[in-house]
């Protein structure tokens, strides 16, 4: 195809959805000015094509990119192809039309869409993004749009979908346990529910898919794996974090399977000193699991909610974790250098866990103390790692 | 390899995102369907220069104020940032228009009032 006509069907194409969504957007807003928009959308695009006339010469001129010169119409504005002008004109005619059919700029809104990034807890994005992220580059070594596009996702959408799906089924035990509503939780107004969820799926299944598309049936597996285990922890009808030991495993392949989905889709070697990492990451995000539901007992309980440790209790929950913790420190010491630097990660956590060795039930609610520590001492783990990471990479 | 291009575009951003906060146009003003916008139009943008690059109009230059890196052959790191560059660029040319437009046909209307 010429650059022409690419231009031209880029062109079309934005006019034709132009065309439709003004349609659309003057039927439902009939206060709206229509003069006053097309002035706008007019304006914008003589500005726009005046700023690329200046820009894409400078931007040819330091070689950032250059075209086929036989795929080209021949006629441009200094260095600039004319052709090159469709983009400024289709995105100044199809991005405002979009704009002026959506656009509803009330408090409201705006306070909405800050609950809705609450609900996805900023504080934990890069708990399922940096293992993504770390196991894929450490395979391939570059930089490429399989990594961008995989950090992106989860970073936010998996977790959005994660913690909106729990907050949405939760919101009856959640009113009745005061820890919820700061950075261990949002709760979320009704109101809300439906909107969580759309946006979850609309945010959740185009990542999916092109990642799927960049992968074969090892990658498609994993993808449905990570996004079962996300809707069945909370979904009614699973509610998967409801059944005891099924909800700390469930826990954990939220946070394993972005690293496997990176591993795959990275094309690595899946030996035995790797599935050993993956075994001891996997313990380890039990352990974190169990403990943490040690210290909601007695809400959970009153609540008649089940888990791993109001089925056990909390004496036992806190030593399970400890001895999971301690194995997956042990592990670490069977994985290729500098994997076994590894193991010393596992000692902050165990420390931390043991003085509740006799924790009761009665006060099991104490542990939110240890819990609090968790949250800090997962970053400087992340920072631990991500050096042993930068040494492995350095040492092969 | 350089990162001048890479940090021009973040700069070009960054000012753009302080208009639009001075100015309660975009993001400030309705962050969901700026959101949206910003994706649609980021992902078509991104669509068509892949098009583009398979059909092999595009290609790389070798200009030394690009870090190099690709996303895939021929689609430059810094592609998709300038591509939100161009979205975001956009967007806040319209709706400041709109806006001066607006209070220009307001303060019309407040003058012909006037006794």
């Amino acid at each position: 195809m010429s650059y022409p006509l690419l231009a031209l069907i880029g062109l079309l194409l934005a006019i034709a959805g132009f065309v439709a969504l003004a349609l659309v957007g003057f039927r439902r807003n009939r206060t709206m000015s229509r003069s006053r928009y097309f002035t706008a959308i007019a304006i914008t695009a003589a500005l726009l094509v005046a700023l690329t006339a200046v820009f894409d010469n400078i931007m040819i001129a330091a070689e950032l990119f250059h075209y086929a010169p036989e795929r080209l119409l021949g006629i441009s504005v200094g260095l600039a192809p004319i052709e090159d002008f469709s983009y400024p004109l289709a995105g100044a005619l199809l991005l405002p039309a979009l704009w002026i059919v959506l656009e509803r700029g009330s408090a409201q809104r705006r306070k909405d869409f800050a609950q809705l990034i609450l609900v996805s807890r900023p504080i934990s994005w890069v708990n399922t993004a940096f293992p993504f992220g770390a196991a894929y580059l450490l395979t391939t070594r570059e930089v490429d749009a399989v990594l961008v596009l995989g950090v992106l996702y989860f970073l936010i959408p998996y977790n959005l979908a994660m913690y909106g799906i729990n907050d949405v089924f939760d919101y009856a035990s959640d009113l009745a346990n005061p820890r919820k509503g700061g950075i261990e939780g949002a709760l979320l107004p009704p109101r809300l529910h439906r909107t969580t969820l759309r946006v979850a799926a609309l945010t959740n299944i185009p990542f999916l898919l092109l990642l799927g598309g960049f992968g074969g049936p090892a990658v498609w597996t994993a993808l449905a794996i990570s996004a079962f285990a996300v809707v069945a922890y909370s979904a009614p009808g699973l509610r998967f974090k409801e059944r005891p030991f099924l909800d700390s495993v469930t826990s954990s392949i939220h946070f394993l399977s972005p690293a496997v989905i990176g591993l795959l889709l990275a094309g690595a070697q899946i030996d035995g000193a790797l599935l050993l990492l993956l075994t001891a990451f996997f313990l380890w995000g039990m352990a974190a699991h169990a403990f943490g539901a040690v210290q909601d007992i007695i809400p959970d309980r009153d609540a008649g909610i089940r888990s791993i440790a109001t089925a056990i209790g909390a004496r036992a929950t806190v030593r399970v974790a400890l001895v999971l913790w301690v194995t997956a420190g042990l592990l670490m010491l069977g994985t290729s250098w500098p994997g076994p630097l590894g193991a010393l990660l596992a000692l902050p956590y165990v420390l931390i866990c043991a003085p509740f060795w006799s924790v009761t039930d009665e006060n099991s609610a104490t542990t939110n103390r240890a819990w609090r520590r968790f949250i800090a001492l997962n970053y400087l783990s992340g920072f631990l790692v991500t050096l042993l990471l930068i040494l492995e990479g350095s040492h092969t | 390899m350089g990162v001048l291009y890479l940090l021009l575009l973040i700069a070009g951003i960054g000012c753009m995102l302080l208009l639009d906060r001075r100015f309660r146009l975009f993001f400030w003003h309705d962050p969901a369907v700026a959101s949206l916008v910003t994706a649609v139009g980021t992902g078509l943008f991104l669509v068509w220069d892949v098009v583009g690059i398979a059909a092999g109009v595009f290609l790389r230059g070798e200009g030394g104020a690009a870090t190099g890196i690709v996303l895939a052959p021929e689609l430059p790191l810094e592609e998709p940032v300038f591509l939100i560059f161009l979205v975001l660029c956009t967007m806040v040319i319209f709706t400041g228009t709109a806006r001066i437009l607006h209070h220009r046909r307001v303060n019309a209307d407040w003058e012909e009032d006037r006794p």
